[in-house]
């Protein structure tokens, strides 16, 4: 567990199925849009849904463009608070799970693949050219934990603040879309073939996404501030959750006592919400142990635009932050019968949330709880 | 950092591997989720309060050998390994030390980020995130994958249990990574 006091969100930055930027998210938000659609070049025996959440960026190197688009978006809305900071004491946390892996597709296969493509396939590399190019000069972290990475990379970034290594951190989470990915999840018959319905009765599995989403983090006030986290692992099984949901309690129950709060200060909660039929009864339990009958408004975004994998956790802490500037919860895109009566089928507007609890799990059994306070 | 113990230290190549029994998953595992446990069960050491202990790995190649293990499956009868597939994640070493030795405490993995297990590790005890850390400093690479990828051809493994207070051998802020501080233990 731990706690970051005083560590503020100065800036957010997104690129994902539902749009270029942040405002692309909003709207999707306020209208409980998904960005999911068929993708020809995921149509085929090898793959179980060809229904995906892509962005328009293309090329070899993906990955890149998709964090650079990301950060230059939170580095611009952070300007004012990066202004006097030297290179020297600005940070950056880059969060992935397979970097440029359409890398190795395209080296096994004899096709294109330029030198910053193949030196992106490793992730650390990617890492130190990101921050090169957006004038982070101090400690560069490259964190992969599965789907947790994002969340992770989030703390770690906040960490690097409270030590004093730095002044400014960007935390940066990416992944793309690739053949080598989505073959994987259809092998573990994992995705869902009318794509993906977190929380609902007839769900069948995930659907898979790419994006770049990006944080800006300073010490000091802001409107978004994080205020604890917790991780766990579940001691259990590599690919499935802990039947009983309490890895994951574990963790939220972590970030409640580093954020020195109860269940009843949480008034909204993004789910890690995967739409696999295990994920989903395992989160439902999880914040029944928490929670009992109390639970506050939840809603999941990966019908929105998919399972980003290392930049979920960024990206859907961002929705939180979205949720709270705009006072609506999010809806839960593509759900038909939940099975929590908590879960938001559509947008809530007009509620005023002053903590949020983001969740997350992954492949690993790790489990990972994210408390962002609003002003 | 004078309040975290090193309690025990390792260092292992795949030589090692045959010198420990493990259960009848551990033949399906990637190498190195196979050379990352046998580091770990190399420490000889005994987890107390397991729900307090963390695991860190850092590696600076993550799964690239199982990445061109498993793409190589696709122009196999069936398609791509499920098997393979979950040893894509350089995390997965972390999940199977948790699982083989119990632990529930936070995970973290780093790639690339060998000179700062450590320093991490001693941030978790020194503000309660754990009472205990397995650090894991983890590299394979196979003469195909390093080819490809243009990185040197690798198998070698060091692991670190540190504690806050208790027997041990003080951390140090000379101790930088695992690789001096398995030596200096040595020595």
């Amino acid at each position: 567990m731990g706690g970051a006091l005083e560590i503020a969100i100065a800036g957010c930055g997104a690129v994902s199925a539902v749009g270029a930027d942040v405002a692309g998210l909003r709207e999707a938000i306020r209208n409980n849009t998904s960005g999911l659609r068929p993708v020809p070049r995921f149509t085929g025996a090898a793959f179980q849904s060809n229904i995906v959440g892509a962005t328009t960026v293309e090329g070899e190197d993906p990955i890149y463009e998709l964090a650079d688009r990301a950060l230059r978006e939170a580095r611009h809305e952070a300007a004012g608070r990066l202004e006097n900071i030297p290179p020297a004491r600005i940070g950056l946390v880059l969060a992935t799970t397979k970097a440029n892996i359409e890398a190795l597709e395209r080296l096994t296969e004899d096709r294109p693949c330029a030198v910053s493509a193949r030196r992106h396939w490793q992730a650390q590399w990617l890492a130190e050219d990101l921050a090169a190019a957006h004038g982070a000069a101090g400690p560069v972290q490259c964190v992969s934990v599965a789907c947790i990475s994002g969340m992770l990379a989030i703390s770690q970034g906040a960490k690097l603040l409270q030590r004093d290594l730095a002044d400014a951190v960007l935390v940066v989470g990416a992944d793309c879309l690739s053949r080598f990915i989505v073959a994987g999840f259809s092998s573990l018959k994992a995705l869902d073939p009318l794509g993906c319905r977190p929380f609902d009765r007839d769900r069948a599995g995930l659907s898979a996404g790419e994006a770049g989403a990006a944080v800006v983090l300073v010490r000091g006030e802001g409107a978004t501030t994080i205020a604890g986290w917790g991780g766990s692992n579940d001691a259990n099984h590599l690919t499935g959750p802990s039947r009983d949901g309490s890895g994951l309690a574990l963790a939220i129950q972590r970030a409640l006592d580093a954020a020195r709060l109860k269940p009843r200060d949480i008034g909204y909660v993004n789910a890690h919400g995967t739409g696999t039929p295990y994920n989903d009864a395992m989160e439902s339990l999880a914040l029944r142990t928490i929670f009992g009958n109390a639970c506050p408004p939840v809603s999941a975004s990966k019908g929105m635009f998919g399972h980003t994998l290392g930049a979920a956790g960024v990206l859907e802490t961002i929705v939180c932050v979205v949720a709270a500037t705009e006072r609506c919860l999010p809806g839960t895109p593509r759900l038909t019968t939940p099975v929590m009566a908590e879960v938001l089928h559509v947008p809530q507007t007009g509620a005023r949330v002053r903590h949020s609890l983001k969740l997350g799990t992954g492949f690993g059994g790790v489990n990972a709880a994210l408390v962002v306070r609003h002003e | 950092m004078s309040n975290i113990a090193v309690v025990a230290t390792s260092s292992v190549t795949p030589a090692d591997v045959s010198r420990y029994q493990f259960g009848s998953r551990f033949g399906r595992m990637d190498p190195v989720c196979q050379l990352g446990l046998t580091a770990v069960e190399a420490l000889g050491v005994k987890f107390g309060s397991r729900a307090d202990i963390g695991v860190i790995v850092a590696t600076n190649a993550g799964s690239l050998t199982t990445d061109v293990q498993y793409w190589r499956t696709r122009n196999e009868p069936g398609g791509v390994s499920p098997s393979l597939f979950i040893y894509t994640l350089p995390s997965s070493v972390t999940g199977e030390i948790a699982i083989r030795h119990g632990l529930t405490g936070p995970n973290l993995c780093l790639l690339g980020g060998c000179d700062q297990v450590l320093g991490e590790a001693a941030e978790w005890l020194r503000h309660g995130e754990a009472t205990g850390c397995v650090c894991v400093e983890c590299d394979v690479v196979a003469t195909d994958a390093g080819e490809l990828a243009g990185v040197p051809v690798v198998a070698r493994a060091w692991a670190a249990f540190l504690q806050r207070g208790g027997g041990g051998i003080p951390l140090t802020e000379n101790d930088r990574d695992l690789r001096s501080l398995c030596a200096r233990v040595r020595a």
